[in-house]
């Protein structure tokens, strides 16, 4: 498995069970979470197991709701949304004698929520752009700067401009040895680049501790040690409306869990390797073992004795 | 085989319930039980080529665990990295950790504290080993190894006839492949008096297997005739009280008890029906007469009940008669519990029935209270108690802290908090 999947599993195999037929309604009440401190509800209502509720809260959800969240929201699930539930941020509620649609779409559709509530922003940017791209006098302050600090002290920036789109990832690594991976990881992307089928694949700028350009204006960056920015530049190519669009979402935004997936492999891998090592060090310590003389032995009587 | 169970706090059930199986494309380690040496990179053998990716393969990612390994041993080795209950292929074990958290659960694991349950007599080594993956790899925010048996009397707590809540009691854990009876008092795990019985699921199952064959079900397709057993087993099994007047039920009001079983051929589509007999009673009958199945394992689980607790220190048997607790699949015949403990009765009330006698009648002893208790989480119930305790507020103070990990190293995982002593 190299690359993770966008949808969640927890939601995706519950719901299967819960909507089908041959599954007779049960009272259900769990909490769940997914990547960035997503935590979603799954629940039924207290006096009736046909209806289903999930709930979503996650700590950056004001900001997508502010970059046009909810539109993205409504066209995905226009049928389901209620009210939200009390200390969450948006419910989206089931009949289970009446699904509304294809069992099968309902429920990739679901298992990707927040995926799709993140892809507000970079849907707005991305139409910003092509309509700028058609202006002639395009004014570069009209660009936006969106931010979403979707985990403690990381955030996304996403930047529109006349001929591309920027998407700025800060990253902030608690462990001095994931940094080191890290580093190392993404100068891999640099040199990947150059391979000549990749030649296509967006531009990927890392720089430690010094914040791109874009974003040297925000107020309240950190300047650590442990502080690393990584830059998209993302081309029209690179999200031509349609299946190819939906991919470049679905991809950047798991990116740091991406990321970081891969530091946590490249470790057990090191692990493994290492464990391999030891072990062959021990093999040679074994066979340096000294062997033990047959020397005489003599009993206090001064008689010898042979051993058996 | 072992399965892994795991799940968020708080919830239930756990969220995944799946061999613990590890499919990898570099093989050949499966019979042995030794790792594998992985194949050096190949860049640090040659430096021509212009980047690393195109140097170094991917083999390390290319694997699967769990239900989806199963599904690929045609092209992969399959590999068990717990034998026995401990883990014996690490390598394959922080693989095996590292999709459980990133593809299944989907966590970060910074961000999250983990609670992972032990077998009794886990050497420290082994707890060891595991803080140093959960630390070092994946860098855990927190880290609680807890001991099953401990887990499973939590678990009890649930049941309406607990009205207290102890942590002494004796734990009947029966899986697939072995039983245990393990004894826990206040907490700790009496070590010495842990004993195990080689009949569990699987034994049942073959033995249902066995019993259908020679009956000559012949309807069953060959394929099938383990996972009919295994419905058989699961769907119409119960305990009975007394085997005699069982069979003479069966033979007097026959429409009553017997069973039709609906299958459907699974690689031609055809249903057949097949015949449930006395197979409903005597399958759970061997916990209680091994003879009927086996001939080289000839004690009862409830005899075997009794000699753990006398084997326990002589302060803490009254509670272990008090507070039996069923943990796991092959618990759950339905009267299980009724009859292990009016057997467990029996045997005490004879033993102090007797040592009243030989003192001449001038001592009477107090009735011993057994209590062998079932509740609705049985099935799950080590990881049902290991979720009641993570959802505690008191949790996150129990557990090892990655600061703590950093300063005193994996030793750190020696230690319990629960009871402040090294465990």
């Amino acid at each position: 498995m190299i690359l993770l999947d966008y949808h969640n599993r927890i939601i995706e195999d519950t719901l299967k069970t819960r909507f089908n037929p041959e599954n007779k309604p049960k009272p259900v009440d769990m909490s769940i979470v997914d990547f960035d401190g997503v935590s979603y509800h799954l629940s039924t209502l207290d006096d009736n197991d046909a209806k289903l509720n999930l709930s979503i809260r996650w700590k950056c959800w004001n900001e997508l709701v502010q970059y046009g969240a909810l539109d993205v929201l409504k066209r995905e699930y226009s049928r389901w949304i209620i009210d939200p539930e009390h200390g969450y941020d948006f419910t989206l509620q089931f009949d289970l004698n009446d699904i509304g649609g294809d069992p099968e779409d309902v429920i990739r559709r679901v298992s990707l929520l927040k995926r799709n509530a993140m892809a507000a922003p970079f849907e707005r940017a991305f139409d910003a752009q092509s309509l700028a791209e058609q202006e002639d006098h395009w004014d570069p302050s009209s660009s936006q700067l969106m931010t979403i600090h979707y985990r403690d002290g990381e955030a996304i920036y996403v930047q529109n401009q006349q001929d591309r789109v920027t998407v700025i990832f800060s990253t902030l690594f608690k462990e001095e040895t994931d940094r080191v991976f890290a580093k190392v990881f993404l100068q891999e992307f640099v040199d990947a680049r150059k391979k000549p089928h990749l030649q296509n694949a967006p531009q990927v700028i890392y720089s430690h501790r010094e914040p791109p350009l874009e974003i040297r204006h925000v107020p309240g960056l950190l300047d650590s040690e442990s502080q690393g920015y990584i830059t998209f530049v993302l081309f029209p190519r690179n999200y031509a409306a349609g299946a190819v669009r939906e991919e470049t979402i679905s991809r950047i935004q798991i990116f740091r869990d991406y990321l970081h997936y891969h530091i946590k492999c490249s470790k057990a891998y090191m692990h493994s390797r290492m464990r391999a090592r030891v072990s062959d060090f021990l093999k040679v310590l074994n066979r340096a073992k000294p062997e033990i003389q047959a020397s005489e032995k003599k009993l206090a009587s001064g008689r010898t004795f042979r051993r058996a | 085989m072992t399965f892994t169970k795991m799940g968020f706090a708080g919830n239930n059930d756990p969220s995944f319930i799946q061999p613990t199986v590890i499919a990898t494309r570099d093989g050949g380690s499966a019979g042995s039980g030794a790792p594998s040496v992985p194949s050096k990179p190949s860049f640090l053998n040659s430096s021509a080529s212009s980047n690393l990716a195109s140097k170094r393969g991917i083999e390390d990612l290319d694997f699967y665990i769990g239900d989806e390994a199963v599904a690929n041993s045609k092209t992969y080795a399959l590999n068990y990295p717990i034998r026995h209950g401990q883990i014996d292929n690490w390598d394959h074990m922080e693989r095996y950790w590292e999709q459980s958290i990133f593809k299944y659960l989907r966590c970060e694991p910074e961000d999250h504290s983990f609670l992972l349950t032990e077998p009794p007599l886990n050497p420290p080594e082994n707890r060891e080993n595991t803080a140093e993956i959960m630390f070092e790899s994946f860098n855990v925010q927190g880290l609680y190894i807890a001991v099953q048996a401990v887990l499973a009397l939590a678990a009890s707590w649930t049941s309406s006839k607990v009205n207290e809540q102890t942590l002494t009691g004796t734990v009947i854990d029966s899986g697939d492949g072995v039983t245990h009876v393990i004894p826990v008092a206040e907490g700790y795990v009496i070590g010495s008096s842990i004993k195990s019985v080689p009949i569990a699921g699987r034994d049942l199952t073959s033995f249902v297997q066995n019993l259908l064959r020679e009956r000559g079900e012949n309807m069953i397709p060959a394929e099938d005739s383990l996972t009919v057993a295994q419905r058989i087993k699961e769907q119409y099994s119960y305990v009975c009280p007394d085997i005699v007047k069982e069979f003479k039920k069966y033979d007097q009001e026959g429409d009553k008890y017997f069973k039709k079983y609906e299958g459907v051929h699974s690689v031609t589509g055809k249903p057949y029906s097949v015949d449930v007999g006395f197979e409903r009673f005597l399958a759970p009958e061997i916990f209680f007469n091994p003879e009927i199945a086996s001939s080289d394992y000839l004690t009862p689980l409830p005899e075997v009940v009794d000699t753990v607790v006398q084997t326990s220190p002589i302060d803490v048997r009254r509670g272990l008669y008090k507070n039996i607790v069923l943990s796991g699949g092959s618990t759950m015949f339905e009267n299980f519990g009724k009859r292990l403990q009016r057997d467990i009765k029996r045997i005490a009330d004879t033993r102090i029935k007797r040592s009243e006698v030989l003192s001449g009648g001038k001592m009477h002893a107090t009735p011993m209270e057994v209590n062998v208790i079932s509740h609705k989480k049985q099935r799950y119930a080590v990881w049902f108690g290991g979720s009641l305790l993570a959802s505690t507020g008191d949790f996150h103070s129990y557990c090892h802290t990655k600061a703590e990990y950093d300063e005193v190293g994996p030793s750190i995982a020696r230690h319990n908090r629960v009871f402040g002593t090294v465990g």
